[in-house]
């Protein structure tokens, strides 16, 4: 059996530990990176889709069907070499993976606060302005701090998302732990060792977030 | 910036010229995401079944959703087409690893689906089928699991749209899927522009086809079971 012709050598990575903690640091960065700008996107967007106004709630519609309909890797190497291209600005690969987080992340946020928003009552929106509290200020601190507690649960799950989504930076050369496994695997012919390292990783940090999410979701539950 | 956005000369003309490749494209995504959710399906339900068996058979269901569903697509191919193939020297094909990959990442996901329905099914359906003399396995496939597969038909289907969505992927393991041909007629024409809009846009296109699919089947469902 060829089983036995593979030596395993372990030490390739734990001696390495270091490179790898390293790579991993970047991915969760990335991730957390993208995952603000696309919350930001994603609540704009929500306010925008739930303003009842045509002009506004169509080209959201269309928007969200996008960002959810194009693969991650598509979308990575379209801006990243395609609007580059046209526009003449010359991403760096790192700019290239976090608007690409965004951008695809902002599809999802977009719906939780969508959801979010009108799972508070009609009458919430009505009694804070019937006691003369402004539009703006009806959002701030009525409407939008109880639809927060909706939201939180399914915010993390699609941050766990996107950090999985983040790992393929390393097609463009962001120098994440799968760059860094993809090049010991070049020059060190070890390919079974780093990648298992790499997929190791990336289950110990989706697992940790979960946890996170799953603890938020249970304090944040209204009783 | 915007200088360079007026004069950028676009050249569409480059897709239909590629109209063939990405056909040839076409056809090894199609294949591959068929595959990899007629598998999913089935292997998702074995596992579904294993996560409600109790004891430690549980616990295993329990870990293989844990760690597929906390998987990338694309670090887990790289681990299976590079890691596994070298320790094993089980070399399987670009497509065929690809398959794999998606198969075994998904099932995961569906298993919790299936899970999910069969746990909506009323205990007392079972009790019912039970009473009337009917075995463990012709209850679940006669009363149990006919009316969780409605449940989760909507939710299976929508699975099958990230399946398309990830199998961009397989490209980087050099399988001749859409992306693969794509990024080829990139490197041919330079028109990195027009080749990923137009990819973007096939898709999307088939991802809403899709989701349409499951939103029409869902309404259809629940018309049978009102």
């Amino acid at each position: 059996m060829i089983v036995l012709a593979y030596q395993f050598d372990w030490s390739i990575v734990t001696d390495r530990w270091r490179l790898f903690a390293a790579g991993a640091w970047v991915d969760v960065w990335v991730a957390v990176i993208g995952f603000a700008f696309a919350c930001a996107l994603g609540l704009l967007n929500a306010l925008l889709r739930t303003s009842g106004v045509r002009l506004f709630t169509i080209p959201s519609f269309l928007y969200v069907q996008v960002m959810r309909g194009v693969p991650l890797y598509v979308m990575l190497l379209w801006i990243y070499f395609g609007v580059a291209n046209i526009t003449g600005i010359t991403f760096t690969s790192f700019q290239a993976i976090v608007i690409t987080l965004a951008l695809t992340g902002s599809g999802y946020t977009t719906e939780i606060f969508r959801a979010g928003l009108s799972a508070i009552d009609r009458g919430q929106m009505e009694a804070a302005r019937s006691i003369g509290l402004s539009r703006t200020r009806t959002y701030g601190h009525v409407v939008l701090p109880q639809a927060f507690r909706i939201v939180v649960p399914p915010l993390g799950n699609t941050f766990v998302g996107l950090l999985k989504g983040a790992t393929i930076m390393s097609v463009i050369a962001v120098p994440d732990m799968v760059f860094l496994a993809n090049e010991l695997n070049v020059t060190l012919f070890t390919p079974f060792e780093v990648f298992a390292a790499v997929a190791l990783i990336l289950v110990v940090l989706v697992l940790f977030f979960s946890a996170i999410v799953y603890l938020l979701e249970r304090r944040l539950r209204i009783a | 910036m915007t200088a360079l956005l007026l004069t950028y000369s676009y050249d569409w003309s480059v897709i239909p010229r590629s109209v063939a490749f990405f056909e040839r494209g076409l056809s090894v995504t199609v294949r591959i995401a068929l595959f990899s959710v007629v598998f999913s399906l089935a292997l998702g339900l074995v596992v579904a079944l294993i996560r409600m068996a109790p004891g430690p058979l549980g616990v295993i269901g329990f870990v293989y959703i844990q760690v597929f569903r906390a998987l990338s697509l694309y670090v887990y191919i790289l681990f299976i087409y590079f890691g596994v193939a070298a320790a094993t020297g089980l070399n399987l094909d670009p497509i065929p690893a690809g398959v794999v990959s998606l198969t075994l990442l998904n099932s995961a996901y569906m298993a919790e689906i299936y899970r999910a329905a069969i746990q909506a099914i009323d205990p007392g359906q079972r009790e019912a089928a039970r009473s009337l003399g009917l075995g463990g396995v012709q209850t679940f496939a006669t009363v149990v699991f006919p009316q969780a597969w409605r449940i989760a038909i909507p939710s299976l289907v929508n699975q099958f749209t990230d399946i398309i969505k990830d199998s961009s992927v397989v490209a980087l393991i050099g399988a001749p899927d859409l992306m693969y041909q794509t990024i080829e007629r990139v490197s041919f024409y330079q028109r990195p522009f027009e080749f990923y809009t137009t990819v973007a846009g096939i898709y999307l296109v088939m991802v809403v086809i899709v989701a349409q699919l499951a939103r029409r089947l869902e309404r259809r469902l629940q018309r049978h079971l009102a």
